[in-house]
């Protein structure tokens, strides 16, 4: 009864810490401030909840205990963490929007490509990971390369499409000016249709990372060595070891928001002067 | 009119207390898919065995992704059907699970190996790559692994395990050298496509000592502080081995009554005969009272698990319990 008592005012406090700080001046700090207390009110609410209630650990873990696991099983986490986020996603990832956007500059330079190849893309892109997975286990192997596989065919299609639609968007009076330029094709592309671009491709590897994740781990339920985040996720369940399925998904949670972090980084870097990122501090 | 109202009232409850006496409602959780492994469940309801001592049993097929102890910790099953290393896994994970009746008193857990990769002893297996089963059904293999010696990391000296779907594919594609199967099932699999029986070896856990108990039936150690929870097993435990002796002495007709069973109608006819006849191998020779024996073995074999143990402590006779199979079988 305690701990649930306890939950409540936790409730009320960051409740009313959060109202306070969104009245005030809006500051950074406020602004960093905000989310960050929600976050810990969320845990702290479930920390006493599953305390107070009386939840099996097998059920639900308090987060006290994810930590304390987190914290011991730091080698396992590491070595799952390569094996699925670098090896598998990651070489995926690079593999998959490299390809995809060298094919978009063939689609864009060939019409006729872009008329025969973009319908099928579309189809391969509806085809569903728990279809393709396990046939591309059969042919790459169990470990990370055939999860890099089913990466790049998640990725791929995303991608291309997104980096196609934005080698159109320059409008004729642009394309007029290179001309009289006496620019070419490939200077055209470099210097204005690229940078136009821009925008759209970091929409479509801001899109990939998460597919990326979750594509490298859904693969690893289909067969996989004795390592990775799928693995373990997956046969966790199995032992009722539910702190490390947690800590795992903790292990995801922070990859999955570091990577899409670092690609919106270098989008802000590389397109600050497109309409999208200005005037943000 | 209000002594009419209470005499209705009085005869509902009585009514209403022997209908719930007549179908006392049990919840079993399968371990797999409806096959012929649990031929005896679906005999007993059948031919009527719970309904003559009185239960209203409910068979819930299990499958690839579902635990039969994390069913029983959230309340979706009265009893579950386990293996006793995953059961005792679970116990030291603080879910109390506790061992009422065990049907089976063989294992028929093999690896199966293709003659063509090499191998004809244990020590063979170095260097080579074995599938092995997860989600609660690796421990007999890392226990086996540990005794011989054998490293499970990969390398020259040690064995690459793979995690293997819950089919025979890395055996037939190469990918892997060895298997794991079932006596009753994959090992069929395996033969149905198209490899005989002269190009595999085979190494019976049972054979190599460190057979596991399997599919024993389990339930939560609170409820069996329950009287009335104990009599309801005790009856259940009581028609489900009646079950299984009628599928041993009538094994086609058993695997018919399974295949009935079979929603989602992915088993054949010829698979759940032949399963059923080795079922009736594994079966044989348990009356339902788990052997004190073949539980310590069991023990023994998961506590030498070497730097990763399966289990750290010796559960002890607290694990298991006769009261429901001596008063069902007495």
């Amino acid at each position: 009864m305690g701990w649930l008592i306890a939950g409540l005012a936790i409730w009320a406090l960051g409740w009313a810490l959060n109202t306070y700080l969104a009245a005030g001046p809006k500051t950074r700090v406020t602004r960093l401030a905000v989310p960050v207390i929600f976050g810990v009110t969320v845990i702290l609410i479930w920390e006493c909840v599953v305390r107070g209630l009386e939840i099996a650990p097998v059920l639900l873990p308090p987060p006290s205990m994810i930590a304390t696991r987190f914290a011991a099983s730091t080698h396992i986490l590491w070595q799952d963490f390569v094996q699925t986020a670098i090896k598998g996603a990651l070489t995926g990832y690079i593999l998959g929007c490299g390809a995809a956007f060298l094919t978009a500059i063939a689609v864009d330079r060939f019409p006729f490509l872009q008329r025969g190849l973009l319908p099928v893309g579309n189809f391969v892109a509806a085809l569903p990971i728990i279809g393709m997975a396990p046939i591309l286990v059969m042919w790459f192997g169990f470990d990370w390369q055939s999860k890099a596989a089913v990466v790049v065919v998640m990725v791929f299609f995303p991608m291309l499409v997104n980096t196609v639609q934005g080698l159109q968007d320059t409008d004729a009076m642009q394309r007029d000016l290179m001309r009289t330029y006496a620019a070419g094709y490939w200077k055209t592309l470099l210097k204005l249709r690229l940078p136009a671009a821009m925008p759209f491709i970091f929409n479509g590897l801001k899109i990939a990372t998460t597919l990326a994740l979750i594509g490298a781990i859904v693969a690893e339920f289909f067969g996989s060595p004795i390592q990775g985040m799928g693995f373990r996720i997956s046969t966790s369940v199995g032992q009722l070891a539910m702190d490390l399925v947690w800590a795992e998904i903790v292990v995801a949670a922070l990859a999955g928001s570091g990577f899409y972090g670092a690609v919106a980084l270098a989008e802000k870097a590389m397109t600050f002067w497109h309409p999208s990122q200005r005037g943000r501090t | 009119m209000n002594k009419f109202t209470t005499t209705l009232g009085l005869a509902t409850a009585a009514l209403w207390g022997t209908v719930a006496q007549a179908a006392d409602d049990v919840t079993l959780q399968l371990k797999w898919v409806t096959q012929a492994q649990f031929a005896g469940y679906y005999v007993a309801q059948d031919q009527g065995f719970y309904e003559e001592e009185g239960l209203n049993v409910t068979i819930k097929p299990g499958g690839p992704d579902i635990a039969p102890a994390q069913v029983i910790a959230g309340g979706g099953a009265d009893v579950v059907l386990d293996w006793m290393p995953s059961a005792l896994a679970s116990r030291e994970k603080g879910l109390p699970l506790v061992n009422i009746a065990q049907p089976f008193k063989s294992s028929g857990m093999m690896l199966t190996c293709r003659k063509d990769a090499g191998i004809e002893s244990p020590e063979d297996f170095r260097g080579k790559t074995l599938g092995v089963w997860f989600f609660g059904n690796e421990y007999p293999f890392l226990s086996w692994m540990s005794q011989l010696g054998i490293p499970t990391e990969g390398g020259e000296d040690g064995v690459t395990v793979l995690k293997q779907g819950f089919n025979v594919d890395p055996i037939l594609q190469g990918q892997a050298a060895c298997v794991s199967t079932m006596t009753y099932n994959e090992y069929w699999q395996i033969i149905d496509a198209g490899l005989t029986p002269e190009d595999l070896v085979v190494f019976k856990y049972e054979d190599q000592g460190v057979a596991t108990l399997e599919d024993g039936m389990y339930v939560l150690e609170d409820n069996l502080n329950d009287p009335a929870f104990v009599d309801k097993m005790t009856r259940f435990v009581r028609a489900s081995m009646k079950g299984w002796k009628w599928a041993e002495e009538n094994p086609d007709d058993a695997a018919m009554i399974v295949l009935d069973n079979d929603a989602t109608g992915a088993q054949t006819e010829e698979h759940q005969k032949r399963m059923m006849g080795e079922i009736a191998k594994l079966t044989a020779g348990s009356n339902g009272a788990l052997d004190p024996a073949d539980f310590q073995r069991t023990v023994d074999s998961l506590l030498s698990g070497g730097s990763d143990p399966v289990i750290t402590a010796d559960p002890g006779a607290a694990a298991w319990t006769h009261a429901i199979t001596d008063a069902a079988l007495n």
